[in-house]
């Protein structure tokens, strides 16, 4: 298995610490970078040789909200190439359909229970971690 | 006798043969003047027989192949001669009977006729265009117009001669085209409709009174000006102008404008207008007939704004919604992590009490968010974004019964096969999921029975969803429908279940209803329309 680096974008806390939980208990080698906000995790990108291998984005946050980051990410020429998964609670239909349109690597809903949010996460990260991906 | 005497004698008697010989020779001559002359008179005479009889014969030819009416009649006023056309003009049966023409005229019109006549004989000249009413021979009432002339004998007026022409239908024409104009003008000066004619270039002929209330101008004020100066608002815009260029072409036309009256009001016209056209049909400028719509316009403007700012709020309340519920939904997800951690962490230290407590917390966080849900999908039903599609009832209460939790005790049954019909899928699911689950839930016997049925009732299919439950009290019948009336406060009841079927069934125009008798069961009845 594969060690990923993955930026989370994440506003909430304790979101933040279900992931890192989650990973530990899962027994996974992966690097978590965080990122609190679209600002921070454009800021993060800006360095172009320590790119993550895949992105987690909230599409509920602050200032820039998760789609309009996927947008400006999606117009970079580099960045677009970034599996980018979401993960959030919005079923919204629309919501959905726009990040597709936009493009996405995949759309997953964050589930009440935490025992759920555990098995979500082994199977999205396991997929990931066989998969090939475009190293800098 | 002397011989003197006798020589004068015979000398007398030699110049008087003399002189008669030369009275001879003179009356010789004379008489063969007067024999030559004679030879002359009569050749002439003779030319202007033919002439005569020539001339004659072309005036009787004329006479008789005239085709209106022609009549000789004395002072009287009997016929002396006529044509074959005015045998059916007056009614007579044959050229040779005669009648009196005065006997004719209406009585009302006589003492009129009388006195052309006599007019005529007294001064001479002739009488042309009098129309008169007559009544036939045959008792035909017919106007007739009559042109005549005074025939002389010796300077002595001795007859009329004139022609007769029937113009009753001619006269009927004109008296309907005048009656024809007269009703369109009172139309078109009394109807509510402003009317304007102009010219090609778009300069105002006339306009009626109506146009002059709703422009707030008089006519002469209008007259000549152009109506794209004197009302379009905005002069970039040639309306006015265009259309008035396609209505030359020879199209007819309608459209809307927003104009300016006298005052200066804003107001919108709507206008419909086609070419004018001379006799030739030539072009020669448009007639537009104005209906101000002003009223409706800003009644149309209104809806319009209505309808954007309910559509608005509409998806506003969508939004604010999934906010809502995502915010809502937020907080208890984390609750749960840390509930969890909490346990998990401190397996050892907690007592089973607390553990149990703690697994009390965490179903009442799942219970929250079930309502969350259920409000979400209360408020999104209305929506628009619903598909329309034809659903086969049948295999979607077939697939609900696999996915729904149906104990061993409980049976259900489909009594006849279901319809397909036209709605949404996701939300007729809802219904028959609900009122199943329900039907299930509050089932008290130890042996469950559920009956599925359907009736067809022209426009509409009546389902009915029968259980021997626990039933519900009569007072209660109403309430169940409203949000958030659970009867019965059960872990997995939130109440809203049956307030969003009825939302479905109704968003299908279908009603629903029930009957129900406490501990012997409940039957709910809905409609869906074909």
């Amino acid at each position: 298995m594969k060690t990923l680096n993955i930026l989370l974008i994440e506003d909430d806390m304790i979101e933040v610490m279900k992931l890192s939980r989650a990973t530990t208990s899962l027994q996974l080698n992966h690097n978590i970078i965080e990122a609190n906000n679209g600002e921070e995790a454009l800021a993060l990108l800006e360095q172009k040789d320590q790119l993550p291998d895949i992105i987690l984005l909230d599409l509920n946050m602050p200032k820039i909200n998760g789609i309009e980051f996927l947008k400006i990410l999606k117009a970079d020429d580099r960045l677009k190439y970034i599996p980018t998964i979401i993960l959030t609670t919005s079923n919204n239909q629309r919501d959905l359909l726009e990040c597709y349109k936009i493009g996405i690597a995949g759309y997953v809903l964050k589930p009440l229970k935490y025992e759920d949010y555990v098995s979500k996460i082994e199977k999205l990260l396991g997929y990931w971690s066989v998969n090939e991906l475009i190293t800098a | 006798m002397s011989q003197e005497e006798v020589d004068i004698l015979k000398r007398a008697l030699a110049r008087e043969r003399a002189s008669r010989k030369a009275a001879e020779e003179i009356l010789e001559a004379k008489s063969a003047e007067l024999f030559e002359l004679n030879q002359k008179l009569e050749a002439s005479h003779k030319e202007l027989e033919t002439l005569y009889s020539k001339t004659n014969s072309q005036l009787q030819g004329v006479f008789e192949t005239i085709a209106d009416a022609y009549v000789v009649a004395d002072v009287n006023g009997d016929i002396i001669k006529m044509n074959e056309a005015t045998l059916p003009l007056l009614g007579i049966q044959t050229i040779n009977d005669s009648c009196n023409l005065m006997e004719l005229v209406k009585p009302s019109e006589y003492d009129r006729v009388y006195k052309a006549f006599n007019k005529l004989y007294r001064e001479g000249g002739n009488i042309s265009d009098l129309r008169v009413n007559i009544t036939t021979i045959d008792k035909r009432d017919i106007f007739v117009q009559i042109n005549a002339s005074v025939i002389y004998d010796k300077e002595r007026p001795i007859a009329t001669q004139g022609i007769v022409r029937d113009i009753t239908l001619e006269n009927k024409y004109q008296q309907a085209l005048v009656a024809e104009k007269q009703k369109y003008s009172n139309i078109i000066a009394n109807m509510n409709l402003g009317l304007v004619e102009v010219n090609n270039d778009d300069e105002i002929l006339m306009v009626n009174h109506s146009f002059e209330k709703i422009s707030g101008y008089t006519e002469s004020e209008l007259i000549g000006k152009k109506g794209g100066v004197v009302f379009q608002v905005d002069q970039e815009n040639d309306i006015i102008k265009t259309e008035n260029e396609k209505r030359q072409q020879g199209e007819s036309n309608s459209y809307e404008l927003k104009v300016k009256n006298k005052a200066g009001e804003i107001r919108y016209w709507l206008i419909s207008g086609g070419p004018n056209y001379d006799l030739k049909g030539n072009v020669i400028g448009s007639i537009g007939i104005h209906l101000d719509i002003t009223e409706l316009k800003s009644l149309e403007f209104q809806k319009e704004k209505l309808l954007q700012r309910l559509e608005k709020s509409n998806d506003e309340l969508q939004e604010y919604a999934h906010i809502v519920s995502h915010d809502l939904k937020s907080p208890l997800r984390s609750i749960d992590a840390l509930v969890s951690w909490l346990k998990d962490d401190n397996k050892d230290k907690l007592d089973d009490t607390s553990l149990q407590n703690i697994d009390l917390i965490q179903t009442t966080l799942v219970k929250m968010e079930q309502l969350i849900s259920d409000v979400l999908n209360y408020s999104s039903v209305s929506s628009d974004n619903s598909e329309i599609q034809s659903v086969d009832i049948q295999l979607l209460v077939e697939d609900l019964l696999k996915m729904l939790y149906i104990p061993e005790h409980i049976e259900v049954k489909c009594m006849r096969q279901l319809p397909v019909l036209c709605g949404d899928k996701t939300k007729l699911q809802q219904v028959f999921q609900n009122l199943i689950g329900n039907a299930v839930k509050f089932n008290d016997k130890d042996k469950g029975l559920i009956e599925i049925d359907v009736e067809d009732q022209k426009d509409y299919y009546k389902f009915s969803i029968k259980d021997n439950g626990i039933g519900i009290e009569p007072q209660f019948h109403e309430k169940i429908f409203k949000i958030f009336h659970s009867l019965n406060k059960s872990k997995d009841s939130t109440g809203i279940g049956l307030s969003l079927v009825k939302k479905i069934v109704n968003l299908h125009e279908g009603k629903i209803w029930l009957e129900s008798a406490p501990n012997i069961g409940t039957t709910f009845f809905f409609t869906l329309k074909k």
